[in-house]
């Protein structure tokens, strides 16, 4: 058996020894594969079955398919949770292992992982069985009071069943959020004075700041342990108002008598709504400090400023989410309108971890000898999504533009901007990087990829193009059937998502080939997964 | 079709998204010249010297954008003088309950806008089809807004917050604007 990690990159600190053993390291590498390649297939599987959903959303937009009008909002809730929860959260919250391991910080105990597969598992099971079998259709917010208000379509019950099923995927992201702050401040650090305010420290990238006060062994701490961290911190802190918020909903759906205020409610909403839109970024920030430096043969270029620039992030991420709800402004609710005003600013300033990132990552490859191959084609392409959807996340921050955004496609148009073409794109990169010495076998067809890569880029942004100029010309989100003046653009969208899907049948074709035929080319790993166990 | 800041919108992102793959396309150019000596020319002591400065860059360009843009935010330029006319419109799954229902062009309007059930949102969409106004409507609370029609003809009111299974029916589709 193997027992030490591959290189990171030249120039790039070596992985460690594991020092903390309660299990021997060679061991915890092993587990870790077969966990990670575990968290892959599920997610996989999820993005399978939201991806198909997606696709009847927008046929029977296009008018092209018949859909119950109460199953279109059950299968764009499923959707909705399944797609941004269950495939690119859990994927990247898998991964996140892998990276921390290969980085020098192994697990240190899979009790938290194994909770958050299995209770991830089980809540999107109940998440499916309510929505598309017992016809919960209140979006994936369920603004308050909708669950209660189902005209006739869903019972209290389900929604409390619902809302059961979701606080299981946030006890998943709890567990998640404490298994990464268990693996990362941790002796791993090597910490010069191994205190827990050192390790802390060294964690928050306090080494980067004050190099002269925390010290560590390894000269410095690897970048993606600072996006990884900071999540983990603020994903712990926002889930529990929206956990407390989940249990009051199943109070109500047990006592109909009991009620919140709706504002408080949408608060409690946003409170998390926002921090978990960076479960996805920021893991993808992390991996993408791991994966560039690869690739451009160097470390990656970074300093004080990015420490800076994720210590803004740490705090700032749970002082935003009002920003949607700029247009709750009732009258003479000044708390709200305040918030609002000062929630703009704070929003702006969470652009910073994302110029710095971009910047850092940009000089990374700056002339490097960089190696081009299908997946750091697929970082490339993230990496740029990372920008223009980010620009669109500028012009949503500005409460003033939100009259005319709020609401409509263009919002629709933009998250999966982000989400599909910069964090889906990363996952898809990061699966040929990974995949191969996760599994010990190389991908079987490197052109197959790149047609993957081409198919993807072209049929998904054309889709959310369409999406993005409907919504400037006002068509309304989560509508089943649009107003007939928006019809053309459904039409050549539906164009582009054809081209989309043809291109995930090849990836799904050569992965499926990769599985059955490529020749293990590291034995040591087979034991891993695949097909020779 | 686009309003007037739709397309303003539509053009400042337009403008950076070029700028931004201007960028990007020549710093994988730039890659060509680092296969040929092995990315050894470069400083990348003076790049890493320099990020805190693109930090300080992006927050100029920023603390500009807040500047001319927040006193734009709707709570501030809605006003609290008397208006000529007020419009009450309720939600109300799956309707909107509209009083008056006609006003003339040149009248301060001011739409007073709640629900009964849950959250709705008033899209008030002009002859030409272009949203002018977007308005939550939120149980137990009024949101008021203002609006001088200049255009006299058949406005039409659309449900923009998602309220159940029969949202997209929710319109109200005869509001009068009567020279
Ligand atoms: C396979 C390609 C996909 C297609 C065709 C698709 C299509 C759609 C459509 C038509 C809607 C409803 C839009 C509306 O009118 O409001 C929607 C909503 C949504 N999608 Fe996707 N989507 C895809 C992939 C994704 C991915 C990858 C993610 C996230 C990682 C995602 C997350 C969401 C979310 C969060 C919603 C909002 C659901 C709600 O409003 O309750 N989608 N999608
Ligand atoms: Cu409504």
């Amino acid at each position: 058996m193997s027992t030490t990690i591959p290189p990171i990159a030249a120039g790039a600190p070596e992985a460690l020894p594991y020092d903390d053993a309660r299990m021997p390291l060679p061991l915890v590498q092993a587990r870790t594969r077969r966990f990670v390649l575990r968290v892959i297939w599920s997610s996989t599987a999820f993005l399978v079955v939201s991806g198909v959903l997606g696709l009847l959303l927008r046929l029977r937009q296009g008018q092209v398919i018949e859909l119950g009008d109460n199953f279109w909002y059950a299968v764009m809730t499923a959707h909705g949770l399944g797609a941004f929860i269950a495939w690119a959260g859990f994927f990247l919250m898998g991964i996140t292992f892998w990276v921390l391991m290969k980085v020098g910080f192994p697990v240190r105990s899979f009790v938290l992982p194994e909770l958050m597969y299995w209770s991830m598992m089980a809540g999107v099971v109940g998440i499916v069985l309510t929505t598309l079998l017992s016809g919960f259709g209140g979006s994936w917010v369920f603004l308050y009071p909708l669950p209660f208000f189902s005209a006739g379509q869903w019972s209290n019950t389900v929604t409390g069943i619902f809302a059961g099923s979701v606080l299981l995927a946030g006890v998943s992201i709890l567990a998640y959020c404490a298994a990464v702050l268990q693996t990362c401040i941790s002796p791993a650090l090597q910490a010069r004075k191994d205190t827990l305010g050192q390790r802390v420290g060294l964690t928050f990238g306090f080494g980067l700041l004050f190099p002269s006060r925390f010290k560590t062994d390894r000269g410095r701490v690897p970048y993606p342990v600072l996006p990884f961290a900071v999540n983990a911190v603020d994903m712990f802190l926002a889930t529990l108002p929206f956990a407390a918020l989940l249990v009051l909903n199943i109070v109500q759906s047990v006592n109909n008598g009991f009620s919140i205020n709706v504002l408080l409610a949408g608060n409690m909403l946003w409170a998390f709504g926002h921090p978990v839109v960076y479960l996805l970024l920021f893991p993808a920030a992390a991996t993408y400090y791991y994966l560039v430096p690869r690739y451009a043969g160097r470390d990656l270029v970074a300093g004080k400023a990015v420490a800076v620039a994720w210590l803004i992030a740490l705090t700032m991420n749970l002082f935003v989410w009002a920003h949607h709800l700029y247009m709750n402004y009732p009258d003479g609710e000044n708390v709200q309108q305040t918030l609002g005003t000062i929630m703009q600013p704070t929003t702006y300033a969470l652009v910073l971890p994302s110029a710095l990132s971009l910047f850092s990552i940009a000089a990374t490859i700056y002339k490097s000898n960089f190696q081009w191959n299908v997946a750091s084609k697929f970082l490339i392409a993230g990496i740029i999504s990372w920008l223009v959807a980010g620009l669109q996340g500028i012009i949503n921050a500005t409460a003033a533009f939100q009259e005319t955004l709020h609401n409509t496609l263009w919002i629709v148009g933009h998250f999966h901007n982000m989400a599909f073409l910069n964090m889906g794109l990363l996952i898809f990169g990061a699966m040929y990087a990974f995949l191969p010495e996760l599994m010990g076998r190389g991908w079987w067809n490197e052109r197959l990829g790149s047609i993957h890569l081409w198919g993807t880029i072209v049929g998904a942004y054309g889709w959310v193009t369409c999406q993005m100029i409907q919504g400037l010309e006002g068509a309304p989100r989560r509508w089943a059937v649009l107003p007939d003046q928006y019809l053309t653009l459904t039409h050549v969208s539906l164009g582009f998502l054809a081209l989309l899907v043809a291109a995930q049948l090849v990836f799904a074709y050569n992965l499926w080939t990769t599985l059955r035929r490529s020749p293990f080319d590291d034995p040591t790993a087979s034991f891993a997964g695949g097909t020779q166990r | 079709m686009m309003t007037s800041l739709g397309s303003g919108i539509a053009i400042g992102y337009l403008i950076f998204v070029v700028l931004g793959l201007i960028i990007s396309i020549a710093i994988l150019w730039s890659t060509r010249a680092g296969r040929r000596d092995g990315g050894q020319g470069v400083d990348l002591e003076k790049a890493e010297r320099a990020e805190p400065w693109w930090g300080v860059f992006v927050v100029g360009l920023l603390a500009i954008l807040l500047g001319l843009t927040i006193w734009q935010a709707p709570w501030f330029t809605e006003n609290d003088d008397p208006k000529d006319v007020q419009v009450k419109v309720t939600g109300i799954q799956f309707g909107f309950l509209v009083q008056p229902t006609q006003v003339k062009v040149g009248q301060d309007v001011e739409f007073a806008v709640t629900s009964k059930d849950v959250n709705h949102a008033m899209a008030l969409y002009n002859p030409k089809g272009q949203m002018i106004m977007n308005v939550q409507a939120i149980p137990d609370y009024t949101i008021s807004r203002s609006y001088r029609f200049t255009e006299p003809g058949t406005y039409e009111i659309r449900c923009l917050e998602f309220c159940g299974y029969q949202h997209h029916k929710m319109i109200y589709p005869a509001f009068q604007v009567t020279a």
